[in-house]
């Protein structure tokens, strides 16, 4: 416990109350003193992974570029590898600004992935500070504390602000010594101003994701909130970075804050403060619609986004299974759509993306040349090329929530009441696994749709990239398979979080592994590097073998473990 | 007298769902106030309301003469409040959780949530989750009690308590009003009332139905009279009785619920050669569950008769 100064007088407006031991003022910042001082102790964690993660990447990425490109004539040939890529590759990087430099190349590269990875941040901690704890029932002890509903939403978003800005400043100075450090040719050294101004660029662009959370979970509460929030930052990045390639897109884009930022790339030396200026209005108005909303709405009503009811025959209450299924079906649909959503817009894209190979040879030269073995300008190609890796990561984040949701039998103390009826343990964890088993496979099937679609329209061979799809759900079903056997042995609680972690590690071993020239053994603990490529038909059958034994042998584990452990 | 809590045809509604209506209350300052009600009827929306944790849809909530959504921190400052339901914490302590909602109010008196600590024999050091029901109850207990408040606001607080635990329960609250406090109860275990209160509001389908002393609330009361015959029982002699109702022949046997003086009753019966006399006075509980079981059964028929026609 915080140390606290003793005093003797009396709190305001409590004539019954003997003598009070007055909070101290560090636990009125960080602990338990306050709404504020809790908020931070809580968010601590989260603090450290984003931190981390971003200040890792933008010193990963320094020392990879550094040694990559030491000498000047390696750099002239990157700027020409670069003014090469057609359109419809520039939409997922930043605009290509002085990337002879190692500040220029960073900010191309892999300038928005900072943004997302800070507004995802963002999203998930304003559309839950609030949201999770009015449902949860604490809110409501919170709330009859001496002090207004306002001031509770100001100290919780005030505990966010100060984290997203200690990480801004963490990632500041990570830039700078970075680049400082690792730096090889003039102009890569970033000064001050640069990476402080990369930090302001990746925070403002984080917290106006997440004011859009904060300003809609009071109304529709948390999951509505992160979903819309969610894909208000992801559509306006693919719209943003897309609107070049697409003219259709280019009224859209205008609406969007990453175009409005456009221009503003400090790591290249090109400043734009002033468009951070309306994006940081945006933040302010939906922060203070949020506080508005939260003050003056009764605590913990919320209206539900309204959705189809689902069917009565899948609802899913014949047996644990089908209940796990019925449970699991619309998130499973969401994540299928949105994968779809992608995948079909991805595959619809290598038509034109053929068409600019087929205007310039050396391009294509080039291309055949870094992506040996098959041909990108097929809708399969370009979906490998494209698709497939953010699909992994999508499909198993998918499945890390479907795991939750089955754990949260236990979690949310349901488990007793079935356990209590003639429901082994074992079987209640391996029916329940099937069922989350079948929600994979729905999330599998509609993403097979959305590339179906989009291959055909592209007027490519669609078989080939559906059936390839089927290893991005077997990847889904192995890492839920480990969250089983996590869940079944140790405790439910971490069954979600382990799959999270294991898809997130496993993208990082992806991308930091070639990046940092780390031994082969180390790329081969992620589990997709042993996949082939799924989408142009070159499958991996160890992989697949792999991914089948986890998901079969994970979920019999996590019955096995079941039966050997109290249930919490 | 003070009113400490004040309502005035407050109303609130959930879209096309009923919550409270036209509620009128006043609660005087030392008074244990009960606010009875089966499950369902508004006890916890009422209170929400009183603390601005809720907006009413119209009419209006003074608690120490503030007016609820006016300024709620003015009331929030006196009173202690412990919700229907609630979860706190998993990841912290009962210890930390009460250091925490102390701290909300500027400090606690650390002497006194000790004691209460013990009379609860509470194990502060365990995290919340690790607890069972009857002991988060107690953490919300004392994080209710340990500010002594002016005012407590407590909705079911014996909800998963033990007798002995809700003992130390009572007598809590009967030192909070022997300091001055107040304390505004819901419950719908009518025992629990019927021992703790001053005065009881019953609240039904959202609408207050009564509002009355504990004792007058007993005096609304029937007997239920129990008469033996040797032969068969002269079931319209009594009948014609004043305040005799619902009665039931079994073999020699005569039941009747008497409402109001049961003397004329005795009489009747000394005079048709009753055999054996059993008469109870009803706890409140039966009270109530006459009343309302009798007026839901009522506006059943009336609502049957509308139909009909």
């Amino acid at each position: 416990m915080a140390a606290q100064a003793p005093a003797q007088a009396p709190a305001a407006g409590s004539p019954l109350l003997g003598h009070v031991t007055r909070v101290s003022l560090w636990s009125r910042l960080y602990g338990l003193g306050s709404v504020y001082a809790k908020t931070i102790r809580d968010s601590r964690l989260a603090f450290l992974i984003v931190a981390g993660l971003l200040g890792g990447i933008m010193l990963a990425g320094c020392k990879a570029f550094a040694a990559a490109y030491s000498t000047p004539a390696s750099r002239l040939d990157l700027q020409n590898v670069i003014d090469n890529i057609p359109p419809v590759l520039k939409g997922l990087y930043s605009n290509p600004v002085n990337v002879q430099t190692l500040g220029g190349s960073l900010s191309w590269k892999y300038g928005p992935m900072f943004g997302l990875i800070a507004g995802l941040w963002s999203i998930v901690a304003l559309s839950g500070t609030l949201a999770s704890e009015a449902r949860r029932g604490s809110l409501d002890m919170v709330a009859a504390a001496p002090f207004g509903k306002r001031r509770i939403a100001i100290e919780k978003l005030a505990a966010h602000l100060t984290g997203m800005v200690a990480a801004m400043a963490f990632l500041a100075f990570v830039t700078y010594a970075g680049s400082n450090a690792f730096g090889t040719l003039p102009g890569d050294a970033l000064p001050v101003s640069a990476a402080v101004g990369f930090a302001a660029w990746v925070g403002v662009i984080a917290l106006v994701s997440g004011s859009v959370a904060w300003a809609i979970a009071p109304f529709a509460g948390r999951a509505s909130a992160a979903g819309v929030a969610g894909a208000v930052m992801l559509g306006g990045f693919v719209v943003s970075g897309y609107s070049t390639s697409v003219p259709a897109l280019a009224p859209l884009a205008n609406l969007t804050w990453f175009h409005w930022t456009a221009g503003d790339l400090p790591l290249a030396g090109q400043y734009d403060w002033i468009s951070l200026v309306p994006v940081a209005i945006i933040a302010v108005v939906l922060f203070a619609v949020g506080i508005e909303a939260f003050d003056r709405r009764d605590l913990g009503t919320t209206s539900a986004i309204p959705v189809p009811a689902m069917p009565g025959v899948l609802l899913g209450v014949r047996g644990p299974a089908r209940r796990a299924f019925g449970e699991r079906l619309p998130l499973a649909l969401a994540w299928g759509i949105g994968l779809a959503i992608y995948a079909a817009l991805i595959a619809a894209s290598s038509r034109s993306f053929a068409d600019e190979l087929n205007k310039s040879p050396d391009t294509a030269r080039l291309f055949t040349t870094l992506f040996k073995g098959y041909d990108i300008s097929t809708g399969g190609g370009f979906l490998q090329l494209m698709f497939v890796y953010l699909g992994f990561i999508v499909a198993g984040l998918g499945a890390a929530t479907l795991v939750a949701g089955w754990a949260s039998d236990e979690n949310d103390r349901r488990l007793e009441m079935l356990l209590a009826s003639p429901l082994g343990r074992a079987w209640w964890a391996i029916s329940g696994g099937i069922g989350v088993m079948a929600g994979i496979a729905v999330m599998t099937a509609v993403a097979m749709l959305g590339i179906a679609l989009g291959v055909a329209m592209a007027g490519s061979d669609v078989l080939t990239p559906v059936a390839g799809a089927l290893v991005i759900g077997l990847y889904a079903a192995a890492v839920a398979g480990v969250g089983f056997a996590v869940g079944g042995f140790f405790r439910n609680t971490i069954a979600g979080e382990t799959v999270a972690v294991i898809v997130i590690a496993t993208f990082l071993i992806e991308f930091l592994a070639p990046l940092l020239n780390l031994p082969e053994w180390v790329h081969g603990l992620a589990l997709t590097s042993h996949l082939g490529q799924p989408m142009v038909g070159n499958w991996d059958w160890y992989g697949i073998v792999a991914c089948l034994v986890l998901a079969v042998g994970g979920t019999v584990l996590g019955g096995i473990g079941m039966r050997r452990r109290d249930i919490a | 007298m003070t009113a400490v809590i004040r309502t005035e045809k407050l109303t609130k509604s959930y879209g096309s769902h009923r919550g409270i209506i036209d509620v009128d209350l006043e609660v005087q300052k030392g008074e244990v106030f009960g606010f009875l009600g089966p499950n369902g009827a508004g006890k916890t929306t009422t209170i929400r309301t009183l603390l601005d944790l809720i907006r009413p849809t119209s009419g209006k909530a003074y608690v120490f003469e503030i007016e609820s959504s006016a300024d709620p921190a003015a009331i929030h400052r006196r009173i202690g409040y412990l919700p229907g339901e609630f979860a706190l914490y998993d990841r912290l302590t009962g210890g930390q959780t009460l250091e925490y909602f102390g701290n909300l109010r500027g400090g606690v008196d650390k002497a006194y949530q000790a004691q209460l600590i013990e009379r609860f024999d509470l194990d502060p050091s365990r995290r919340f989750r690790e607890y069972s029901k009857g002991n988060k109850q107690k953490v919300g207990l004392v994080a209710a009690l340990q500010n002594k408040p002016e005012l407590l606001l407590l909705d079911e607080p014996t909800s998963g308590l033990d007798p002995l635990v809700q003992q130390t329960f009572f007598a809590l609250m009967r030192e909070s009003v022997k300091e001055g406090g107040t304390v505004f109860l819901s419950s719908h275990i009518l025992s629990e009332v019927e021992r703790s209160c001053d005065r009881v509001a019953i609240i039904r389908e959202g609408r207050i139905a009564r509002v009355d002393s504990v004792d007058g609330l007993r005096d609304l009361a029937h007997h239920q009279v129990e008469l033996r015959f040797a032969g068969t029982p002269p079931a319209d002699e009594f009948k014609k009785l004043a305040g005799v109702s619902d009665i039931v022949v079994e073999d020699h046997l005569l039941r009747l619920r008497v409402l109001g003086p049961i003397t004329p009753v005795v009489q009747a019966a000394a005079r048709l050669g009753v055999t054996d006399f059993l008469s109870r006075e009803p706890s409140l509980e039966e009270t109530f569950l006459a009343q309302y079981g009798r007026e839901s059964a009522e506006a059943g028929a009336a609502a049957g008769a509308a139909g009909a026609k």
